[in-house]
């Protein structure tokens, strides 16, 4: 407890270590914001561009302008779009959860799915089917998350018809509740499977090496030797030892997890918060760009310190007041 | 009188190599037998066929003989012939095992007291509070100090002695008949060796269980053994009472091992231990 505790407030340093650097670097880059802000039509009325740069006080040095943002930053103000001129923690609020929505589920896909072909595989390494998984996570590892997209846009949504081909929601529906869900879900199959599955194809070799090695364990013959049925033996005593290495890996590959997801919600056109940073680089918004940053890397260290908690749960030696 | 287990003719390959050829003992109730070899020479092997887990999780196959059981009952029945289901009603329960390495042989990620616990409710059929009960009377048993706080422990955090406590412990939980010590205090300290060795004896005059020791340690052997199986390259090549193996041995392996023991002072004068003379046997 004493552990994670330490490990959140280092998490809140490293944050503020994030602001500090991403802010600087949009404060490098060339350009005027004020130029941006007045747009084509009013960046030839200098004293428009001067009273812009007065109120939202660009002619401020550079350490005034970033204490004044982190101490903005942490009464919960992530400034004002200079695209929407609206609240970005709000345009934030509204993208962040398709974002956590389509990533934890392509997580969970791969994680899950891929254990489980991971155990199968392990337990028949010769077998053809071991061998065509093989191929497979080749083959999935090896393609571009974008092709991979618009393969199956061009396969389930365009051919059989099966799936949307992009969106969230279909704007003609209109049901209660369960049916908005189920619609939702429905438009979250392919980005999630698009996404969910280079990281399926890592997991199951991953898991399939590792169950390998643990299934040749010592405690997996005592296991035997106590006359345990074979599946208690593979997943009580061996699943649980062997996850350990795919949980370690999910939580640290959550960050380039979050960049895929930038990829699959512009091939899928997903409201998400990889599409709004998309934008705001081209349209030099900023505030917004700043705001995704932030709550992505917020995101990472959450994730980080949730995996800490499971990797502790599942593994007693990693926990405090062992003697080795 | 009749013996509680027979091996007859036991041969056990993986793939093209034979790891055990032709090897046959019998083993009495209250008898504790010690199979003794250099390593490769079969004796774990043999071990791991009788509780026929030599074809689980690895590619050794039973290719010929018989190992004759005699049941509780009183019905002889034999192991080879068993099928798989079978075989795991007499695991860890008419017959168990420990092995050598008590560390990586517990799991890591549960607590030693549900390990134990884990044999009593599938073989006695007890809930999870008459199997918690059962595991405090077995750490007592195996003299497991503080058996309340231990048992709620994980492997890591207990020292050798007390982790091959906990597998002995296991192993006995179920009342075995026969009890297989695959190398039992090969991974601990000779101290240690001593309080395990003496565990085992005093236990085996409790339980009446049959022990079947496998080492290489000839101080075991004259420790706890009434009789002694020699082995050499996959064969017995000598089999009899302890007491004859050590005053009399009859084959020169047999005597190249006993003369391998090393004795105080065998050093003296010399800069490195004297080498092991082979001895080959025709096949």
């Amino acid at each position: 407890m004493k552990q994670i505790a330490a490990r959140i407030a280092w998490s809140v340093g490293l944050i503020l270590a994030v602001i500090v650097m991403c802010f600087s670097l949009v404060h490098l880059a060339p350009g005027d914001a004020a130029l941006v802000i007045a747009g084509d039509s009013g960046a030839g009325d200098p004293e428009l561009i001067e009273e812009i740069r007065e109120d939202l006080g660009l002619d401020d040095s550079y350490l005034i302008q970033l204490s004044r943002y982190v101490g903005d930053v942490a009464s919960g103000d992530l400034g004002t779009s200079y695209r929407f001129n609206e609240s970005v923690t709000s345009l934030i609020g509204d993208r962040i959860w398709p974002t956590i929505l389509l990533v934890t589920t392509a997580l969970l896909f791969a994680i899950v799915i891929g254990v489980l072909v991971g155990v199968f595989t392990a337990r028949r390494p010769e077998s053809p089917v071991s061998h065509g998984v093989t191929v497979f996570s080749l083959v999935g590892y090896s393609m571009p998350v974008f092709w991979t997209g618009y393969l199956l846009i061009i396969t389930f949504a365009s051919n059989v018809r099966w799936f949307p081909v992009a969106g969230m929601r279909d704007v003609r529906l209109e049901g209660n509740r369960l049916e908005e869900w189920l619609d939702i879900a429905h438009h979250l199959v392919l980005p999630a499977l698009t996404l969910g599955l280079i990281y399926l194809a890592q997991y199951s070799r991953l898991s399939r090496a590792s169950m390998l090695e643990v299934l040749q364990s010592d405690y997996v013959r005592t296991a035997r030797a106590k006359g345990l049925a074979e599946r208690k033996v593979v997943y009580k005593h061996a699943l649980r030892n062997a996850v350990i290495p795919v949980i370690t890996i999910a939580g640290l590959q959550f960050g380039a997890l979050l960049s895929g997801a930038l990829l699959v919600e512009t091939v899928f056109n997903w409201p998400g918060l990889g599409r709004l940073a998309a934008d705001s680089v081209f349209q030099r918004d900023a505030p917004v760009l700043l705001g995704v940053l932030i709550c992505s890397a917020a995101l990472v260290v959450v994730i980080n310190i949730l995996t800490d908690v499971v990797y502790r749960m599942i593994d007693p030696r990693i926990r405090v007041g062992g003697s080795t | 009188m009749e013996p509680l287990l027979s091996v007859r003719d036991l041969t056990v390959t993986f793939g093209s190599f034979t790891a055990v050829d032709r090897v046959s003992f019998d083993l009495h109730e209250g008898q504790t037998l010690a199979v003794v070899g250099e390593s490769g020479s079969g004796k774990s092997v043999t071990a791991l066929s009788i509780m026929r887990l030599v074809e689980l999780g690895t590619r050794g196959k039973i290719e010929n003989g018989e190992i004759l059981f005699r049941q509780p009952d009183g019905e002889v029945i034999d192991l080879v012939q068993q099928r798989e289901d079978d075989m795991r009603e007499i695991r860890g329960n008419a017959i168990s095992m420990i092995f050598q390495e008590p560390l990586t042989s517990l799991n890591p990620v549960y607590s030693v007291g549900d390990q134990v616990a884990e044999a009593v409710m599938l073989h006695q059929g007890l809930a999870k509070a008459e199997a918690a009960e059962r595991v405090l009377e077995m750490f007592r048993l195996v003299r497991i100090p503080e058996p309340e706080k231990r048992m709620v422990q994980y492997p890591h955090e207990m020292s050798g002695g007390m982790r091959q406590r906990v597998m002995i412990a296991m192993a006995l939980s179920c009342d075995p008949k026969v009890l297989i010590a695959d190398e039992p205090t090969t991974a601990l300290d000779v101290t240690i060796q001593a309080q395990i060795l003496g565990l085992m004896r005093d236990l085996r005059e409790q339980t009446g269980a049959a022990v079947l020791i496998i080492t290489h340690d000839m101080g075991v052997v004259a420790e706890v053994a009434d009789d002694v199986v020699v082995m050499n390259r996959a064969k017995v090549v000598e089999h009899g009472p302890a007491v004859d193996i050590f005053e009399n041995p009859s084959e020169p392996y047999t005597q190249a091992l006993l003369a391998s023991v090393p004795r105080l002072g065998s050093m003296q004068g010399r800069s490195e231990p004297a080498p092991f003379e082979l001895v080959e046997y025709d096949s």
